[in-house]
């Protein structure tokens, strides 16, 4: 395989023109012959594709808008046309502060989601006895689904119960209200966001870094201010396209979390972890909500959002990121 | 091997220090989890929980008995999609990518841009209308509803379209010539040989379908038979708050499947991850 | 290029199909409601052959095997007649929402099971049968029922649905903790200045000032401000309640909200209630593992409660002034007999059943088998029960308060057809305060305004 350089996301990577069936030399006689049965073959292959995604991702964006500008009745049904309403909605300040939630929430989440497997794989990175085992232990969380770690994470955090509380007493600390107290709402909920995605991003990480020459890293890893300054000039560098690869990663999971927010704190305490997707969850289908024209409206935030993240990812980051 | 790759004792020291900290901290949900399970829920109402002692099986046979939220019917639904999805990907974006790099295809590029142009929708901007186009389908009850709107992957298509032009073009061309038909072409000779890629799409294209949450939670909400593990969850949570030691055992049991493959597939996820996507 | 053309085909049908699908709006065109409200005499089911009804529900655990083995028993003694099936829908919230769906064009279930504050969103569905059409025909005796049960699901003095499993807020208490402050297990606070004055007392810190154990504390939950509310004899929306005709908004800015939450934020900045958000399992755990010692919750959560490592009591929901002379309103669900695209065969067979379920005896195992109260007042005289109640004296407290509350427009409590959303509006208002430390009278304007938009939409809809 070549060691050619592919863009390293899953969002929208950049596209070349293909040239397609051209990459043969000989015999092109035959292949003119097979190009007569090629079309119907093609467009066997593509329908499964082209129509899976179509009919499901494509073609909604059309209700999506259609129900944006109507009004609903008493059981979630479309009625009359009500223009921009539901988009001026969106201009509310309570809107604000669910895209605000979710900037932080997001933040948060990329920043300390990225930092800390990244300070965990540089050690781990060393021959030391044990690494592999440490390195499979932290990639545990990754198990977690996001119900099953939210429940999990309610019992460490539990007002009553938490052994974090416990612990925290000991050493003579007040703890805060992790899901009581509306900063910290956020924090914990993102926290736990965190744990989920430190056992995959450790993993592509180490790869990264395992890719690596040993000399290279060697020095990274010294004591003192010459090390950190070997890391960031050099080593990371190296490993951009890992970083950014998770970063990417870490935004889209951060974006579309729900299980958190609504398992944890059901968006409270009075709506400071209502995030995007919660909101939209919340506006849709929960509390006996039908309010599917808002929802809708705020779905298509959430596609421009996407869409501009492709553009930030592909426009600015991409031209900075290293590769071999 | 030069002396240089052996930590000083400082720096390994620092090290061990370090990864033992970070382990407790991010460890001790996990440890609660599988020790939790065989407690009784008492020793966990108080605090801190006595994790010592007092083990008891009681939890799991609650967690399995109980009728509110049925945990194995949970677990086909999952594997039910987890798999679907997986090979619906497979062959899906199998197909399309081969069409794409190997197939005399007209508009070829504004369809490979059309599939690309997906991947920057977030199915939850849309989840909206497609459950109520679900519904008018009239699957709103069938399993296949779970699985319905995630049959294709943008994502997938890329990924193997990136793998297949990496494919030594003389070795398609030969084997054009030996009169290798494009499906034996593709089964026998391209799909093997693009093994890590395949391997990553596998991999996960089953964490997505089996850690689903948001479409489930919506589809079971009308019918609990839907429910699958993740959702079973949440719903476990809601009805057997006042015993945590079946929720820790249920909870493990959802975990059982990904946690094995974390341990033992981790290294295919990540080499294919880093031959189709990172380097 | 032949793919494309197939799948936008394809895409505008399903377009089309769609429109006109979500068009069926909840009054279609056509629909004699005349005959979907019409109560059949017993002689629908002459001649029908054995019925098949479906009950959609949303009792789990012990309540819902308790349903199952009244369904059966009701089956064995209506072989060849009619024949209940059970339909588990997860929990109320999903079974309004597949009720919603079913509406939009599915079959239909023959009962269904909703909880109190579906209650005027059924009504505006226009698809059941009022229960008072039955009772009129069958001039059937519902004095036995509680009255104060009966009077949430009346509306203009007329029994929309008949209430199944009701439950009450009550005040729960540490028992062995009083014991050890000092005080007298025997004797609750009523109000909110001597919850303060025994919280004081129960509250117990280590040596570095950390507080070990609350003396108070309760989920922010929005039914309970619905109940003080009710106990101090006021209404919770206008309209009477709600019950003279659609309320237009909710009326959470007063003087007592105002003192409670601001008695709740002081609770909390002195260290004497433990912080808690509105999800009542929190509060459950809380009260069980001992950490707070007075507790607010349903009866539906004494059977846990009674399993605590300590003993348990309970007394009257809290006052907010001693003077306030209400009482707390009713929850749990009711059952509602569905008449649209029903025969007459089908409704009778539905009220057979409902018959079956509140006939004093169902009624006993139901309450000595599940903890929620009897609606029949028969049932209390049975032996079952009888011998239960002995048993759990803190339920005592619960049949009192109850009997002990007069029926008026406040203690019927309020409807909202958008009443889901309102109880969270208060949430967020109760959450404003106490855990963010806003202005308690800023908090409810804030959450009553933000009903305001939903409210007026939902009225719109309906046309009230």
């Amino acid at each position: 395989m070549t060691r050619h350089a592919s863009p390293p996301s899953t969002a929208a990577p950049p596209v070349e023109p293909v040239p397609g069936a051209e990459s043969g030399t000989g015999s092109r006689s035959y292949l003119r012959r097979l190009g007569g049965r090629e079309l119907p073959l093609a467009v066997v292959f593509l329908a499964p594709a082209v129509l899976g995604l179509g009919l499901f991702v494509i073609f909604p964006l059309f209700p999506a808008v259609f129900l944006a500008t109507r009004g609903s009745d008493i059981i979630g049904s479309p009625t009359r046309y009500v223009g921009l309403r539901h988009f001026a909605e969106l201009l509310t300040p309570e809107f604000g502060q669910v895209l605000w939630h979710t900037l932080a929430f997001t933040l948060i989440v990329v920043v300390a989601g990225v930092l800390l497997p990244l300070a965990l794989a540089v050690p781990l990175s060393q021959r030391l006895p044990g690494m592999r085992v440490f390195r499979s232990l932290f990639t545990l969380p990754f198990a977690y689904s996001a119900s099953a770690a939210a429940v999990v994470w309610l019992l460490m955090v539990d007002p009553g119960t938490s052994p974090i509380n416990w612990v925290l007493r000991l050493v003579g600390i007040a703890a805060p209200g992790w899901t009581t107290d509306s900063n910290w709402a956020l924090v914990t909920v993102a926290g736990v966001t965190v744990w989920m995605v430190s056992g995959f991003n450790l993993l592509v990480l180490s790869a990264g870094l395992a890719g690596l020459d040993e000399e290279v890293l060697e020095a990274a890893t010294l004591d003192g201010s010459a090390g950190v300054r070997h890391f960031l000039s050099v080593v990371l560098p190296m490993i951009s396209p890992s970083v950014f690869f998770v970063v990417v990663t870490t935004t889209l999971t951060a974006l579309q979390s729900l299980g958190q927010p609504q398992v944890m704190t059901d968006g409270g305490p009075n709506g400071s972890t209502s995030t995007l997707v919660y909101s939209i969850f919340n506006q849709a289908f929960h509390n006996n909500n039908s309010n599917y024209g808002l929802a809708s409206a705020q779905g298509l935030v959430l596609l421009i959002i996407g869409v501009l993240l492709a553009a930030v990812q592909f426009g600015v980051i991409e031209r900075r990121v290293h590769y071999r | 091997m030069s002396k240089l790759n052996r930590p000083s004792a400082a720096t390994s020291t620092l090290t061990y220090v370090w990864l033992a900290v970070a382990a407790v901290v991010l460890l001790f949900p996990v440890l609660l989890t599988l020790v939790g399970g065989f407690l009784p829920s008492s020793a966990l109402l108080r605090q801190p929980p006595d994790l010592i002692g007092g083990y008891t099986l009681d939890s799991y046979l609650d967690a399995i008995r109980q009728v509110a939220v049925p945990l194995f019917p949970a677990f086909l639904n999952s594997l039910f999609v987890g798999v679907t999805i997986m090979v619906a990907h497979l062959v899906t974006s199998a197909l399309a990518a081969y069409a794409l790099v190997f197939l005399r295809t007209p508009l070829k590029t504004p369809l490979f841009l059309l599939i690309l142009a997906t991947i920057m929708v977030p199915y939850e901007a849309i989840v909206v209308p497609n459950s109520l186009f679900v519904r008018s389908l009239g699957f709103g009850d069938s399993r296949f509803s779970l699985v319905l709107p995630f049959l294709a992957s943008g994502f997938g298509v890329f990924l193997l379209r990136q793998a297949f032009r990496q494919f030594p073009g003389e070795l398609k061309d030969a084997a054009t010539i030996d009169g290798c038909g494009h499906l034996r072409f593709l089964f026998t000779i391209l799909l093997p040989g693009c093994r890590p890629a395949i391997a990553a799409l596998t991999v996960w294209s089953f964490l997505q379908g089996w850690n689903m949450y948001f479409w489930p939670l919506i589809v079971s909400t009308t019918n609990d038979s839907l429910n699958t593990l993740q959702t079973a969850v949440f719903a476990l949570r809601s009805n057997e708050s006042a015993a945590p030691g079946l929720l820790l055992a249920g909870i493990t049991i959802t975990l059982v499947p990904t946690l094995l493959l974390v341990v033992f597939g981790q290294r295919w996820l990540v080499r294919g991850f880093t031959a189709g996507a990172v380097k | 290029m032949r793919t494309m053309r197939r799948v936008s085909l394809l895409a505008a049908a399903l377009a089309t199909g769609m429109a006109v699908s979500s068009c069926a709006a909840a009054v279609p065109a056509g629909i004699d409601y005349k005959a979907v409200y019409t109560a059949p005499g017993p002689d629908a089911l002459n001649g029908a052959g054995e019925v098949d009804i479906t009950v959609w529900h949303a009792m789990t655990g012990v309540n819902g095997a308790t349903l199952q083995k009244l369904a059966d028993q009701f089956n064995a003694q209506n072989r060849g007649r009619i024949k209940v099936t059970l339909g588990f829908k997860n929990n109320y919230d999903d079974t309004l929402s597949a009720y919603k769906n079913a509406l939009r064009g599915s079959t239909l279930p023959d009962i269904v099971q909703v909880y109190d504050i579906g209650t005027q969103f059924m009504i505006d569905t226009r698809s059941i049968v009022p229960m008072q059409s039955f009772v009129d025909v069958d001039k059937f005796d519902v004095t036995d029922i509680q009255p104060n049960i009966a009077g949430y699901y009346s509306v203009g003095g007329k029994l929309y649905s008949m209430p199944f499993n009701t439950s009450m807020p009550l005040l729960y208490i540490n028992r062995n903790a009083f014991a050890k402050a000092g005080l007298d297990p025997d004797k609750p606070p009523t109000t909110l200045d001597e919850i303060m004055a025994d919280a004081e007392k129960l509250t117990v810190k280590d040596s570095s000032g950390n507080v070990v154990q609350y003396g108070f504390g309760a989920s922010l939950y929005g039914w309970f401000l619905e109940q003080w509310t009710a106990v101090a004899g006021q209404e919770y929306c206008d309209q009477g309640n709600g019950r003279d005709g659609h309320a237009s908004h909710a009326d959470f800015v007063t003087d007592e909200h105002v003192r409670l939450l601001a008695w709740w934020q002081r609770m909390t900045e002195r260290g004497l209630a433990l912080k808690l958000d509105s999800d009542t399992k929190n509060g459950d755990t809380a009260f069980e593992s001992g950490k707070v010692a007075i507790t607010l919750e349903s009866t539906g959560s004494l059977g846990d409660f009674t399993k605590a490592a300590f003993e348990a009591g309970a007394g009257y929901f809290p006052k907010i002034d001693a003077t306030d002379s209400g009482g707390p309103i009713i929850g749990g669900a009711s059952l509602w007999i569905v008449g649209r695209g029903k025969d007459d065969a089908h409704k009778r067979a539905a009220w057979e059943f409902t018959k079956f379920l509140e006939s004093k005896d169902s009624q006993a195992t139901w309450h000595t088998s599940t903890g929620y109260f009897p609606i029949s007042r028969a049932a209390l005289d049975t032996e079952t029960d009888r011998q239960w109640v002995a048993k759990k004296p803190q339920f005592q407290v619960a049949i009192n308060q109850l009997q002990g509350t007069k029926l008026t427009k406040a203690t019927q409590g309020c409807l909202f057809g958008v009443m889901p959303q309102v109880r969270k509006a208060a949430e967020n208002a109760m959450q404003a305060a106490v855990l963010q430390g806003k202005d308690a009278r800023q908090a409810l304007q804030d959450a009553q305004d933000s009903l305001n938009r939903p409210i007026g939409d939902y009225n719109d809809a309906v046309g009230g």
